[in-house]
């Protein structure tokens, strides 16, 4: 896929010691949708902010279908933007907060009005176009805001913590609105967020931010289960680290205080390196056949989520956590012994 | 509780009234001087200040300066707010300090260095003169109106504008004013009020034709106890009621409007 949003080698310092946003790289396809994952102050929104435009990055280039967006101001971008408290003109109507764009842009009165309701009927809010911000719910606010950023067809759709604001519920409805007219509208979409579960749902590819840097660039699967560093791994989904030492990097073998011998993915690691293995709690099963890597543990507690239950136990001293089925669990009691394995290839290496 | 404080709101409710239940009959006397109660009723001081060029020049003369005032006041003090709000410059401290100075001088200090500054000026009994001095008192309670509100906007909504194609000016003209328009009017009405209530700097410098109302209160007051005072201050209580009405009406005209 040829890159549409070229973001090249950015940083954007504010004299700190540290920069904000510390050598950012991305090549983004069009129509593609991707999330800036990382805690807050990862350097995400910023970088947003410089792709809108109202930050001008310190060294690097952006450019947007060949051309560079850093000389261009703002309002010539043809960017929309979702901010993450709406940022709705108060004392406009929903009607002429959506009308806003086009009215800037010298669009006839005739052709705003049929744009602005077909817009509003994308979010489906025909009926409270001629309300107030004050006058709608959190999520109407939402869906005000989306069709403010989209009735002027922008080359790309920004969204800055969209959910944040919003309860449970909501949100997974709005995750289904926004991926829905994605689909239908094919325009590149940025979305930002701290919520790990958001960009797993909603992503073509995640771009995990870390101190102002890009730590993973990839689908959420693969970022998921094979996290380039271990900040990824425990950053996105629950986990357990272990140090290992390679003594058969090729056939994949190691050792490990706390395993013991086991078997792990094959590298090209130099024999005797020492790494941190990933095991992802399901990973975790009770142990049957003798292929599988295998450990004993003593259960500690149970947290039972309904669909699967975690298992914390204690193996030679070190805390592990392992989610195990409900029909595995329902032999688990509180105090005994565990024998639990799990296949080599769900292990992860990393540096 | 509640009923003390009910009782106690009612209690500051009357002492702020008390003097409009004399001052109000006083003006509809008859007696050719300050009389409570009155001995007999009529409209005659009514007649007198409408007919009286010595009452109504100088009610114009305040009305006049107040404007100005007010509208000299907030061409100096939108650009002050902006700018020490929403930017970092050297010696911003400061001119923050400077713009709040004049609250803490005295009045009569402050009129003792406009009689002789603008005299040598020959700026002492013009309009001019006065609507100067009177900008210097206004601007630190124009300034500080509008940077409590400046403070409290969200630029999220600038920056959405700018987003969405409007430039500069545009979000200035289409977001931002419209937004602080009830500040930008209470900064303004403040101004006015404190022009046309002002009394100290207006006796030492406003002279015979620049004469405003206050002045010539004080001065009727000081030489013959004139009744027409009640009048002037029964009009103007009449005006702050209208207006006071009126607003409320438009607001609630504006509230039935807006979920239709």
């Amino acid at each position: 896929m040829s890159a549409y949003l070229d973001i090249v080698d950015v940083v954007k310092s504010y004299g700190a010691a540290r920069p904000a946003v510390d050598g950012v790289s991305l090549a983004i396809g069009k129509g593609e949708f991707v999330t800036f994952l990382g805690p807050s102050g990862s350097g995400k929104t910023t970088t947003l902010m410089m792709i809108a435009g109202f930050e001008a990055p310190t060294s690097g280039d952006i450019r947007l279908d060949g051309r560079s967006l850093v000389s261009i101001e703002p309002h010539r971008r043809n960017v929309g933007m979702v901010f993450q408290n709406y940022a709705l003109f108060p004392h406009m109507t929903a009607a002429q907060n959506v009308a806003f764009p086009l009215r800037m842009r010298g669009v006839q009165r005739a052709e705003q009005q049929r744009r602005v309701a077909e817009a509003l009927a994308s979010v489906d809010l025909q009926a409270l176009a001629h309300r107030h911000p004050r006058e709608m719910s959190g999520g109407q606010q939402q869906r005000v805001a989306l069709a403010r950023a989209l009735v002027f067809a922008p080359d790309v759709l920004l969204l800055d913590e969209p959910l944040g604001a919003l309860d449970k519920n909501l949100r997974e409805q709005m995750q289904v609105e926004i991926k829905r007219l994605h689909r239908r509208l094919g325009i590149t979409t940025i979305f930002v967020t701290h919520d790990q579960s958001e960009a797993m749902t909603m992503s073509d590819r995640v771009a995990v931010f870390n101190q102002g840097r890009i730590e993973q660039f990839a689908a959420p699967l693969e970022v998921y289960r094979r996290p380039a560093t271990p900040f990824v791994g425990a950053f996105v989904g629950d986990s357990n680290f272990f140090d290992v030492v390679l003594s058969d990097p090729v056939q994949g073998l190691a050792s490990s205080d706390v395993l013991g011998d086991i078997v792990v993915p094959r590298s090209e690691r130099p024999p005797g390196s020492r790494v941190r293995l990933m095991i992802r709690p399901e990973a975790f099963g009770l142990a049957g056949d003798g292929v599988h890597n295998g450990c004993a543990a003593v259960v500690e507690g149970t947290v039972n989520y309904g669909d699967s239950v975690l298992v914390l136990t204690r193996v030679a001293g070190k805390e592990v956590r392992m989610r195990l089925s409900l029909r595995d669990a329902a032999a688990v009691v509180e105090g005994d012994r565990l024998n639990a394995a799990w296949r080599p290839e769900d292990g992860c290496l990393m540096d | 509780m509640t009923r003390f404080s009910d009782w106690f709101a009612w209690l500051v409710l009357l002492f702020l009234a008390a003097p409009l239940a004399i001052v109000v009959p006083m003006s509809f006397s008859n007696a050719p001087s300050f009389q409570f109660p009155p001995p007999a009723w009529g409209v005659q001081y009514y007649r007198a200040f409408f007919a009286d060029p010595r009452w109504l020049q100088p009610t114009v003369n305040s009305f006049i300066i107040g404007a100005a005032t007010a509208v000299v006041t907030m061409a100096l003090g939108i650009p002050a707010a902006f700018a020490i709000v929403r930017h970092r410059f050297a010696g911003r401290g400061w001119v923050n300090l400077l713009l709040l100075l004049p609250l803490t001088a005295p009045h009569i200090v402050l009129a003792l260095g406009y009689y002789t500054y603008f005299g040598r000026l020959r700026l002492t009994q013009t309009y001019l003169g006065v609507v100067l001095a009177h900008t210097c008192l206004c601007v630190p309670i124009v300034y500080l109106t509008l940077s409590a509100a400046l403070k409290g906007f969200d630029r999220n909504v600038e920056r959405a504008a700018m987003n969405l194609g409007a430039n500069p000016w545009r979000v200035f003209r289409h977001v931002t004013f419209p937004m602080l328009r009830p500040a930008f009017l209470v900064a303004a009405l403040f101004a006015f009020i404190q022009s046309f209530d002002e009394t100290v700097v207006a006796l030492f410098i406003s002279g015979r034709d620049a004469s405003t109302l206050p002045r010539k209160i004080f001065d009727s007051l000081r030489t013959q106890a004139d009744p027409v005072v009640a009048v002037v201050s029964t009009l103007l209580l009449g005006i702050v009621l209208a207006g006071t009405i009126a607003s409320r009406l438009a607001a609630r005209r504006r509230r039935v409007e807006t979920p239709a």
